[in-house]
């Protein structure tokens, strides 16, 4: 058990660097609406993927029928997870506009 | 998968062409046949040489199997001295012996058990792979 | 459904094409129903095949599996190129449309030479069949529910 004189002085805290750091917006951060229209944009060729994965099955291509169906459902959740970002975005505009001046 | 099942396929006809020569051997223990020339000849027993098939492959190197021929074999016929016999030997060291088949039972039966066994293995592997594709489909739930 | 460009239609967009239909096209869901199609079709032939199996000199009949692909595959590529419309539906068919030829190799029965018909392939036959079709009906499943969230916006 070491005696409590021998405690060393606690270390300074720094501020938190990084995505966090609000006093300096950093360099590589990206404006939200990029963000989101990138997003959409995977959204989008994920979807591609999966549909081309599936024509290719059953055209009778030499594809994997368990990789297309995980195809399928990766395209499907990032679909939804768009869609429910989506709805959180259109209420927070409502909640906006609801806003009495 | 689907190859898989093609495979298994391959395996299960393979196996039931050899139940029928076992079939055929123990059926025809004591027959004669006549063979081109005329003559009565003790039946030989027949046995089935299986090969991978080359043009049942899979992408990985897996095969499936044929039967490649049927080939009969060549064993001394059993004599049985049977001077009264209508097919007994007329003439020579022989003469008045019938030649009768020479098939060794316990090797057929144990030819028999080991074909019942690899078809059920394969139809086995073959619930498995339809297990597989079935729950391949609860990705999508 | 008749497109007349002088008579605005209510179903129709102005800008000149049909809507609803649409909706169902950009997917796979018509591809996906012809394969349903074509597994059903082909169930019933290899049941038959079956049913069969003692009569003597019955050939071993089949639908080729190779000839419907080849003709979905010239179908899509054919609505691709032109931008033409796969029906979804037989009851929405368009002279025009690619997938009549795709419709037809449902009844093209293929008679097989051999008379030897053994049980272990028909029955490998049938479960491959089975596979395709549940995998299909699968498929064009998810697709819809994707489709009705994204109508009725809630996931």
């Amino acid at each position: 058990m070491t005696p409590i004189t021998s405690l060393q002085t606690p270390l300074p805290i720094t501020p938190p660097s990084g995505p966090l750091n609000l006093a300096q917006p950093g360099v590589g951060e990206q404006p939200f609406k990029s963000f989101l229209m990138e997003s959409l944009g995977q959204v989008n060729s994920m979807q591609q993927d999966a549909d081309k994965a599936v024509q290719q099955l059953i055209t009778g291509g030499d594809v994997n029928p368990a990789e297309v169906l995980t195809t399928v459902q990766k395209a499907d959740m990032s679909f939804r997870m768009m869609l429910q970002i989506r709805n959180k975005l259109v209420a927070a505009f409502q909640e906006v506009n609801n806003i009495r001046i | 998968m689907m190859s898989a099942l093609d495979i298994s396929t391959s395996a299960l006809v393979a196996q039931r062409v050899r139940m029928d020569t076992v079939s055929s051997n123990l059926a025809n223990m004591s027959s004669l046949t006549r063979n081109a020339n005329g003559e009565m000849q003790p039946y030989q027993a027949k046995y089935p040489i299986f090969q991978t098939d080359d043009k049942l492959t899979t992408s990985q190197g897996a095969t499936g199997v044929k039967v490649a021929s049927i080939e009969t074999e060549k064993v001394e016929p059993q004599y049985r001295w049977q001077p009264d016999h209508p097919y007994a030997i007329k003439e020579g060291p022989k003469k008045g012996y019938v030649a009768y088949p020479k098939i060794n039972m316990m090797a057929e039966m144990v030819d028999a058990l080991v074909a019942s066994r690899a078809y059920e293995a394969n139809i086995g592997a073959m619930e498995i792979t339809k297990n597989m594709a079935t729950q391949s489909l609860r990705i999508l739930a | 459904m008749q497109y007349d460009a002088d008579t605005p239609d209510p179903l129709t967009c102005d800008l000149g094409f049909l809507m609803l239909p649409n909706l169902f096209t950009s997917t796979n869901i018509p591809a996906l129903g012809e394969v349903l199609n074509f597994a059903q079709a082909r169930h019933g032939v290899l049941v038959g095949n079956l049913a069969n199996i003692n009569t003597p000199g019955y050939h071993v009949r089949d639908l080729s599996v190779d000839t419907f692909q080849q003709k979905l595959k010239e179908a899509m590529s054919q609505s691709r190129s032109q931008s033409q419309q796969l029906s979804p539906g037989i009851s929405q068919s368009e002279p025009g449309d690619p997938m009549r030829q795709v419709r037809e190799t449902l009844t093209n029965v293929l008679y097989h030479d051999d008379t030897n018909i053994d049980l272990e392939k028909q029955t490998a036959e049938i479960t491959k069949n089975q596979f395709l079709h549940n995998f299909a009906l699968t498929v064009m499943t998810d697709q819809m529910s994707l489709l009705q969230n994204a109508i009725s916006e809630r996931v």
